[in-house]
């Protein structure tokens, strides 16, 4: 640190030349290939602590949905009518509801019907909105205008009021569909009214991509349309349907729950956050026995809450532009 | 402009036709005979099925039920329920309570948002900005019939600062509680984008402008931060009003309020099918007329933005 006192007839400090030389300050590497959107993006989460934090949640809840039985060995079905409505003590730390299950065997395995509604539905949505708006978006003309109009059509129904008719219908011609066909039936419903979200976001970043030089270039170089849309196009256009699809998990998991609160969704065989939610607003009306409603729905907000920090974390990664805030 | 509105207006056509043939086939096209089921267990003759087939068109074949519903539609009448009443009484009397409820929580939600996000983005990084960031996150992740619940046992039931249940008189008083619940979702988005957009704003160069030719910073936040900041919010807002109605079916259901959600549950759940297709056709003429008026909301704010 030189000298800064102002010298002389000077009434601010200002440097000399020779103090302040231009020096060369190292040349960018133009042989190495430049790092990749990915790595890059990769580069930008492993230094997010809300990746981190939503990231461990996450695993840990995993854990959870693929091995309930290492949590507890309580049977979420076994009913101890004489333990009805106990609180929280040692050996059930979260107590008992009305029919005497015990809360947190359930929390524990209503984690399955939860995440894998929500991560169905998303695949769903993702691979069809996916497939259609880069159609759309790619070859234009009356291809997009089909696309765009039908993807229209099935946002114009709003989603909760859609599903529960869908869903109602499905009950007459499917009426005893067991665990995993009650799982299925929701995610169908919810994939059915949420695909065209995906098909806009999709589309318009092909049509981004698409107008870029490089696709011009490839074409240039002898590539097909259809080459150059799965091989140039698409992995480019990637990005915003990631992040789309991260933050509509959470989502799907709530509309799964709202359903199943408005007894609706899933079948009541199946243990799940949302039906034991609902079947807890009857025990709870006077304000005690709060246990059997806030254990579930805290479960449920913290799934959600992990979901969409981790889609907030991988749209700061993945879309710099996006990152203002 | 106006070549815009009726170029919009005829894209509509087929969104609305196609949406309501869609709800039409998922409502009528399924097995099970409707007019049986009205009977449960009783035996009904013949004539009188037939009569009741003729009454509800099931008689013909289901393109044709379909386009009669639409001719109906049209001039706004929606036929009669299964239980006999028109269905166009139904929702005239549930659609006013209903956009009154969303109306109320568009309000709520638009004020208190828009407050609290203009300071959160002003003192970004500050304690009420971390503290309005995880209320938003809260309000997001806890679903909206949670949150409901416990306001409706905290100020209803404990504390009986306002009605737990509406019921029959849906006097905005007796709203209040529930439009809160409703809004509170929307609130946590209104805050964060009011919030991003203020930041964006505040290092805007006509903001720097403002500052140079020495205007106050109470007066340089207010009018030229703020008023630029609103835009995408207002647009987020309109877009907001049909989500609030079709979304206050769950907030309904826990108020016990006679509103358009509750019409479409009930009926939805006792298979009033005319009732049912009645009210999502309702509720999709909601949506696209709320998108092409956000549209050219969005114009009318943004100079920048004109439509040929």
């Amino acid at each position: 640190m030189p000298d800064m006192t102002p010298l002389p007839g000077q009434t601010i400090y200002v440097a000399p030349a020779a103090d302040t030389p231009l020096e060369e300050t190292g040349t960018v590497d133009t042989s190495a290939p430049p790092e990749g959107q990915w790595k890059e993006a990769w580069k930008q989460l492993r230094s997010n602590w809300i990746f981190w934090v939503s990231a461990v949640l996450l695993v840990f809840i995993f854990i959870v949905v693929l091995f309930p039985g290492l949590f507890t060995d309580i049977n979420p079905r076994q009913a101890q009518l004489s333990r009805s409505l106990e609180g929280p003590s040692a050996g059930h730390w979260f107590g008992f509801d009305r029919q005497g299950y015990d809360v947190f065997s359930r929390v524990i395995y209503g984690a399955r019907a939860s995440v894998t509604v929500g991560i169905l539905t998303m695949l769903f949505v993702t691979f069809v909105g996916l497939l259609t708006g880069a159609i759309a978006g790619f070859y234009g003309k009356w291809t997009d205008t089909i696309i765009s109009r039908i993807a229209d059509v099935f946002f114009a129904i709003p989603l909760i009021l859609g599903a529960i008719v869908l869903l109602s219908s499905l009950n007459n011609v499917w009426s005893n569909r067991g665990y995993w066909g009650g799982v299925l039936a929701v995610v169908l419903v919810l994939a059915v009214f949420g695909w065209p979200q995906m098909t806009r976001i999709a589309r318009g970043a092909v049509l981004e991509i698409k107008s870029l030089e490089f696709i011009d270039a490839a074409r240039a170089i002898g590539a097909t349309r259809r080459s150059n849309l799965w091989r140039h196009v698409i992995p480019n256009s990637l990005a915003p349907v990631i992040v789309t699809a991260t933050v509509s998990l959470g989502v799907y998991i709530v509309a799964e729950a709202t359903l199943s609160f408005l007894g609706i969704g899933l079948p009541p065989s199946v243990v799940s956050w949302g039906n034991d939610i609902a079947a807890a607003q009857s025990q709870v009306r006077s304000g005690s026995n709060l246990h059997v409603l806030f254990f579930p729905a805290g479960a449920l907000a913290i799934t959600v809450l992990s979901f969409m920090l981790l889609g907030d974390a991988v749209r700061d990664a993945l879309d710099p532009k996006a990152k203002k805030s | 402009m106006w070549w815009y509105v009726g170029k919009r207006l005829l894209q509509a056509i087929p969104v609305v036709l196609g949406a309501t043939l869609l709800i039409y086939a998922m409502v009528f096209l399924q097995p099970g005979d409707p007019i049986l089921a009205l009977f449960g267990e009783k035996p009904v003759s013949e004539s009188v099925k037939a009569q009741l087939e003729a009454q509800y068109n099931l008689d013909q074949p289901f393109i044709v039920q379909w386009l009669l519903f639409l001719g109906g539609a049209l001039t706004g009448d929606f036929g009669l329920s299964y239980s006999g009443q028109p269905v166009a009484d139904l929702i005239g009397r549930a659609f006013p309570v209903t956009l009154k409820l969303a109306l109320m929580a568009l309000v709520i939600e638009a004020v208190l948002g828009i407050i609290a996000g203009f300071y959160a983005g002003l003192r970004r990084g500050k304690l009420f900005d971390s503290t309005m960031l995880v209320v938003s996150l809260l309000v997001i992740a806890v679903p909206i019939f949670v949150l409901g619940f416990m306001l409706q046992l905290v100020f209803g039931v404990q504390l009986q600062w306002a009605p737990a249940t509406v019921g029959g008189d849906a006097s905005i008083t007796r709203l209040i509680l529930p439009a809160t619940v409703l809004g509170l979702v929307s609130f946590a988005y209104v805050l964060r984008l009011t919030r991003t957009s203020v930041v964006e704003n505040l290092t805007a160069d006509h903001v720097r402008t403002a500052r140079a030719k020495g205007l106050s910073e109470s007066e340089v936040n207010r009018r030229h931060v703020l008023r630029n900041s609103l835009i995408p919010v207002v647009t987020f807002l309109g877009a907001d009003l049909g989500t609030l109605m079709a979304g206050a079916i769950v907030t309904e259901g826990i108020f016990n309020i006679p509103g358009i959600g509750n019409l479409a549950y009930q009926a939805v759940l006792r298979g009033e099918g005319p009732t049912v297709v009645s009210v999502v056709t309702v509720m999709v003429l909601v949506y696209v007329v709320m998108s092409l008026l956000v549209d050219l909301l969005y114009a009318a704010l943004d100079p920048r933005i004109r439509y040929a």
